[in-house]
């Protein structure tokens, strides 16, 4: 019997309310038949006409969206086994350079990365920009899991060890599956930073390279119409679709099945 | 015993791949860029050749001078802080109820719930922040609400649009789901039986709240805090858009070092301290909770 | 898992490999050319046209500073076109292959920027000037023809908390030294203090120091006076309009006088296709391709040829095109030594720091 205390409820609505509230004015907005991202005139669907038109905006959609999946991926399987490695061995190296991607700023990690790939005589396109892109993620995932970790018993660990199982085993069905919600939550973060990320973009970016955050910025000083709010708003209901498809195909991964008895 | 792989070749074979790739491409970056600190600024722009005119090394402190010398960069630094602190502060009180909410709900309807808190952020940040301004805008309910409110008190009406406040609920919203995954990945791992036991034995809710839950949680806090606080200290984008005349913050001035100022020195001087004091306070904090967190060699000291 | 795996991995290699060889890699600022024009272009040269964007001169400068290459042109102001020139990143332009440079109002040409046009080529221009709502400030009775109105605590007072200033140190300072008689290119320090004296002192009146939100907040009313650019408050007029608002927003020159942005089509160094971009330059400067932008955003045209397919309207606007008196006030802005940026950076960061 679970006893659900009211103020809990309350106060996680206003929470989810502070989330939404904004988002639903982005959508709203991009039905809205004013150029401007300022307020309410009528409604039209003219800007999701325009956005299908505008080759341009939606190659930039699909870049940004494929630099996000890539770098989500490899910056989650990097910083779990950065968290758990942070976890288990007492590290000095990598828990510094695990952190300071996160505070360094953005726009001089981005020049620096700049520097060194033309030092490099590296290409700049999409696979530089993701390769700047698993780099600050890492950190964040690698956050997540270690803080999951802590505290956590390792004598099942242990346990599956005693029963003959190899470390890679041990690690597939015993630790992963409880670090699970950690490595899914770091997961969601890296997404998240580098689907809307700018400046590092910006500079590791190619010649012929751009993402939806590098067309929208560059409207910054113009006006940033509501095409933006629509193809934000296609983007995010693009991206559940796929995370829902993608829990669908590995239910026993992410922990999505039922709980059996 | 002998069975089990050596530890040493297992530690290096976890931590060398994420180890490899930050050393290749973040910290040869960034010590080009550190190495940039003691250099002097080109004259058009970039920074002047490494090996001068006359062939010697033109490495100098001169920048490290200026920011010692200048006190306003400090102040700027300190505003920063204080506002990262708020910021930090507001996102754990709004961040909690919803993490422990999601953590309590049936199983599987958590990564639904989990999903639906950062489905927002996957729409572009410059539209949400409009989104910000038209809510704080003078036409808005909001405004008209809390001035209808201080003149009813007979206060002067305020704008809430261009100000510190407008600054300050920007950074909350754009940090929260950094509190709220790591909270959450915590929290999930709370035994609810645990909480009914208390509750049996006659605990009132906020007893169970601060003397189980919240201990139990404080590595997820710390976690959270250190994604709240340091990115927040580099934000630079928010006063930007809707900031007032005197909410400039260090990351503003950083942005301007390697725009507008040519001055890449300076700029990467500045990130320096930046990073470091960011580097130090989590240390800090860190070692504050050390007793909390379940340090790695607590865990393995039955293997020894 | 392993089918996702899969899926992305075959993404992956569906990206196209390298550049196709007749691309025109164009860096320009958003918003900057025509969509027609565009197509008249590729049709022409049989070529693509591959545009991406930068919106502040400084970015295009620290990209190219840190090494960035593979673009064929960019479109800089005439301060950055000096840093440009003096960084040695520029390719000359073959001249004789321009056979419609005759088009350009011979003003806009050989400045001290650039000496003959060795690198650059005018491409659009804008100034830099007050924006009003034509409501308020007649109802206020505010004079919209003087830097006074953004600078005097007297004027500031009727709208205190309606101004917005560009969040630019070099466009603000050159508003400031304009007030206050000076050039705005005057380099001497203790004039320098007296511009920071003059901010600081109207400070407490403005709403916010902002490049890129104040053109939505004077087209909704919020904001009612701002310092802007001309093609953004061209704009922020029509979209009023669109909006069925009651109010103009229309465009005040200043009579100390006001900074002239020059905009230049030029090659980089090592362009990977130096002939697209020539060809480009003198595509653009016939008239009817270099109306097409005009037309389209308002901005200024240094092209005389252009004057015929341009909208009437656009061309009696003295903002846009204008006269000869007006043109002897205006300036562009020069581009700083190093000391010279470090020092008006520290008196900026002190100004913004709210001290």
């Amino acid at each position: 019997m679970r006893r659900r205390p009211v103020g809990l409820w309350i106060a996680a609505v206003a929470g989810y309310a502070f989330l939404y509230i904004p988002l639903i004015i982005v959508v709203v907005y991009s039905f809205n038949n004013s150029r401007l991202n300022a307020e309410w005139v009528g409604f039209t669907l003219d800007w999701y006409d325009k956005l299908a038109h505008n080759e341009e905006m939606l190659a930039a959609a699909g870049n940004s969206l494929l630099i996000a999946l890539v770098a989500s991926l490899v910056s989650t399987v990097l910083g779990t086994m950065a968290g758990v490695a942070m976890f288990r061995y007492p590290l000095r190296l990598l828990p510094v350079l695990v952190l300071t991607p996160i505070a360094i700023p953005e726009i001089l990690m981005g020049v620096a990365l700049l520097i060194f790939f033309v030092l490099l005589n590296f290409t700049l396109g999409l696979v530089s920009v993701a390769l700047a892109h698993i780099a600050f993620c890492i950190g964040f995932v690698a956050i997540v899991v270690r803080s999951r970790l802590a505290g956590m018993d390792e004598s099942l660990t242990e346990a599956a060890r005693d029963c003959g199982a190899t470390p890679l085993e041990a690690f597939r069905y015993v630790t992963l599956p409880l670090i699970m919600p950690g490595v899914i939550a770091g997961a969601l973060m890296a997404f998240t930073l580098s689907i809307d990320d700018f400046v590092i973009t910006f500079f590791t970016a190619g010649a012929g390279t751009v993402t939806l955050p590098l067309q929208i910025y560059s409207m910054i000083k113009i006006a940033v119409t509501p095409e933006v709010n629509a193809v934000s708003t296609l983007l995010m209901l693009l991206t559940l679709a796929l995370i829902i498809m993608a829990s669908r195909l590995a239910p026993s991964l992410l922990g999505t099945q039922e709980e059996k008895p | 015993m002998a069975s089990r792989a050596p530890g040493r070749w297992g530690k290096w074979l976890v931590s060398g791949p994420p180890l490899l790739y930050l050393l290749i491409f973040f910290a040869v970056p960034t010590l080009i860029m550190a190495l940039a600190s003691f250099r002097t600024p080109g004259e058009f722009g970039g920074l002047a050749p490494l090996i001068d005119d006359t062939g010697a090394l033109d490495l100098n402190v001169e920048s490290y001078a200026r920011f010692v010398a200048e006190p306003v960069y400090a102040q700027v630094f300190l505003k920063s802080v204080w506002y990262a602190l708020l910021t930090t502060l507001a996102c754990l009180a709004l961040a909690y109820p919803l993490a422990a909410l999601i953590a309590r709900s049936p199983k599987k309807y958590r990564n639904l719930l989990l999903l639906l808190v950062i489905l927002p952020f996957w729409s572009n940040f410059l539209i949400r922040i409009y989104a910000w301004m038209i809510i704080l805008g003078p036409q808005a309910a909001l405004v008209r609400s809390v001035n209808g409110i201080l003149g009813a008190f007979g206060m002067a009406p305020v704008s809430l649009l261009f100000s510190s406040f407008a600054v300050l609920a920007c950074l909350v919203y754009v940090h929260l789901p950094f509190m709220v995954l790591p909270l959450y990945a915590n929290l999930e791992k709370h035994d609810q039986a645990l909480l009914d036991a208390a509750q049996d034995l006659g605990a009132s809710a906020w007893q169970r709240f601060w003397r189980i839950t919240f201990p139990l949680s404080l590595p997820g806090v710390y976690a959270g805090a250190a994604l709240v606080f340091i990115p927040a200290l580099g934000m630079f984008a928010i006063p930007d858009i809707l900031g007032g005349p005197e909410d400039s913050l260090i990351g503003n001035v950083i942005k301007q070092q390697f725009l507008e100022a040519r001055d890449w020195p300076f700029g990467s001087v500045l990130s320096i301290v930046l990073t470091v004091a960011a580097l130090l306070l989590a240390g800090l904090a860190a070692w504050v909770g050390r007793g909390n967190l379940g340090t790695p060699s607590s865990a393995g000291e039955s293997r020894a | 898992m392993k089918r996702l795996v899969l899926l992305l991995a075959s993404l992956l290699f569906a990206l196209p490999a390298g550049a196709a060889k007749d691309e025109f890699h164009l860096y320009n600022w958003n918003n900057y050319l025509a969509p027609e024009t565009v197509k008249r272009f590729e049709e022409f040269c049989k070529c693509t046209v591959v545009q991406t964007y930068y919106s502040d001169n400084e970015e295009l400068l620290a990209k190219l500073a840190a090494g960035a290459k593979g673009y064929d042109m960019y479109v800089p102001t005439s301060n950055a076109v000096q840093a440009l020139i003096k960084g040695g990143r520029l390719k000359p332009v073959d001249k004789s292959q321009l056979t419609n440079l005759k088009n350009i109002d011979p003003i806009y040409l050989n400045t001290p920027f650039d000496r003959d046009n060795k690198y650059s080529i005018p491409y659009a221009m804008s100034t830099t000037i007050i924006g009003y709502n034509d409501e308020k400030i007649r109802e206020l009775g505010l004079p919209t023809d003087t830097w006074a109105v953004i600078f005097d605590p007297k004027h500031l007072e009727k709208v205190k908390g309606r101004v917005t200033v560009l969040d630019s140190a070099n466009e603000l300072f050159a508003a400031a030294l304009k007030y206050l008689g000076y050039s705005a290119n005057d380099v001497d320090p203790k004039h320098w203090d007296e511009a920071v004296a003059v901010i600081k002192k109207a400070k407490p009146y403005w709403a916010a120091f902002n490049a890129s939100s104040y053109i939505k907040e004077l087209t909704v009313g919020n904001i009612w006076l701002v310092h802007g650019y001309s093609n953004d408050i061209f704009q922020a007029n029509l979209d009023a309009q669109e909006a069925g608002r009651k109010f103009k927003i229309l465009q005040g020159m200043p009579k100390e006088g006001a900074v002239l942005a020059l905009d230049n089509m030029v090659i980089d160094k090592n362009a990977p296709r130096a002939d697209l971009a020539l060809k480009f330059m003198n595509f653009m400067l016939e008239g009817q391709n270099s109306a097409e932008l005009t037309n389209l955003i308002g901005s200024g045209n240094p092209n005389l040829a252009a004057v015929k397919f341009i909208k009437p309207e656009l061309l009696k606007n003295p903002a846009i095109f204008p006269d000869k008196a007006v043109q002897a006030k205006l300036e562009q802005l020069q581009d700083l030594t190093g000391a010279q940026r470090r020092l008006r950076n520290k008196l900026w960061t002190g100004i913004k720091a709210g001290r």
